[in-house]
């Protein structure tokens, strides 16, 4: 029920910006219609677990810590995409690495997939089936074991804190 | 005045990665090099453009849209990499000649040798 409330309250707001005014009206309005939303796709979200206000708002700071990672990662990713673009003679060796993962959760996983997806010369594929291993695939691949670490230290680092 | 310039300094950056994004599209060798750009580099672009509209028409209904939309794409773009490039791997569509390490098609290959390709 409480996990109801609170995804009821992020798609009232969701629905505030889709629409473009954001006041007491259209979120009251968009609270009201999430059930319905949030129903059909009940199986995707932890519904059996439990769930606290405290915990989610503590996590708050740690999200936001990871925004910011995620953005500087962002811009050093196009630049890094664009000089390959640019070169006169395209010159890379990718291939596609195996990258062990800590985390757990499905949030998790799905976090951290996207994020290496985002961020420098990286492409998630796939998770294998027991998933403790993702698949990525790497525009500079001649050193799997840096890229691993990499993932590792620069980017687990803050998933973990922000969605576990 | 001020945010008119920047707004469209910003809009000259979006197009410009866009471009670049386009260009790489044409440039890289196979399936998997063409996502990164479009992902990474349409991903900045897109946002880059939304984020022009919002400094030109501020917080009115049309510059909150554009701002959210700007999110969605930031969510949803990687998940659609994501699918393309499994999709295109499990059809079989190799990867470009100067590549040098395939794990993936390695753990496939034990899993579901059935399935396997000649």
């Amino acid at each position: 029920m409480k996990r109801y409330i609170a995804y009821s309250a992020i798609l009232g707001l969701v629905w505030c910006f889709v629409h473009g005014t954001v006041n007491v009206n259209n979120f009251i309005l968009g609270v009201l219609i999430a059930p319905f939303i949030i129903r059909p796709f009940k199986t995707l979200f932890p519904f059996d677990q439990d769930f606290s206000f405290a915990n989610a708002i503590k996590k708050i700071p740690a999200q936001i810590k990871f925004l910011y990672v995620l953005i500087v990662e962002i811009i050093k990713a196009n630049i890094m995409v664009a000089k390959i673009v640019l070169q006169p003679k395209i010159d890379i060796k990718p291939g596609i690495i195996a990258v062990p993962i800590d985390s757990k959760t499905d949030l998790g996983i799905t976090a951290i997939a996207n994020t290496i997806t985002l961020t420098p010369g990286t492409l998630t594929i796939d998770v294998s089936d027991d998933r403790s291993i993702l698949y990525v695939h790497a525009i500079d691949a001649t050193d799997p074991e840096g890229v691993a670490q990499s993932i590792k230290d620069d980017l687990e680092k803050y998933t973990m804190e922000a969605f576990e | 005045m001020v945010l008119e310039l920047l707004s469209n300094a910003v809009l000259i950056i979006g197009l410009f990665f866009v471009f670049l994004a386009m260009l790489g599209l044409a440039r890289l060798p196979d399936v998997y090099n063409r996502l990164h750009t479009t992902t990474k580099i349409g991903t900045l672009g897109a946002f880059s453009v939304m984020l022009s509209i919002l400094l030109k028409v501020g917080f009115s209904p049309m510059g909150v849209k554009a701002i959210t939309v700007a999110l969605f794409i930031l969510i949803t773009s990687p998940v659609a990499a994501h699918m393309i490039s499994r999709a295109a791997h499990r059809h079989g569509v190799g990867l470009c000649k100067e590549s040098v390490i395939d794990e993936y098609g390695k753990a496939c290959e034990s899993a579901c040798s059935i399935n396997e390709r000649e």
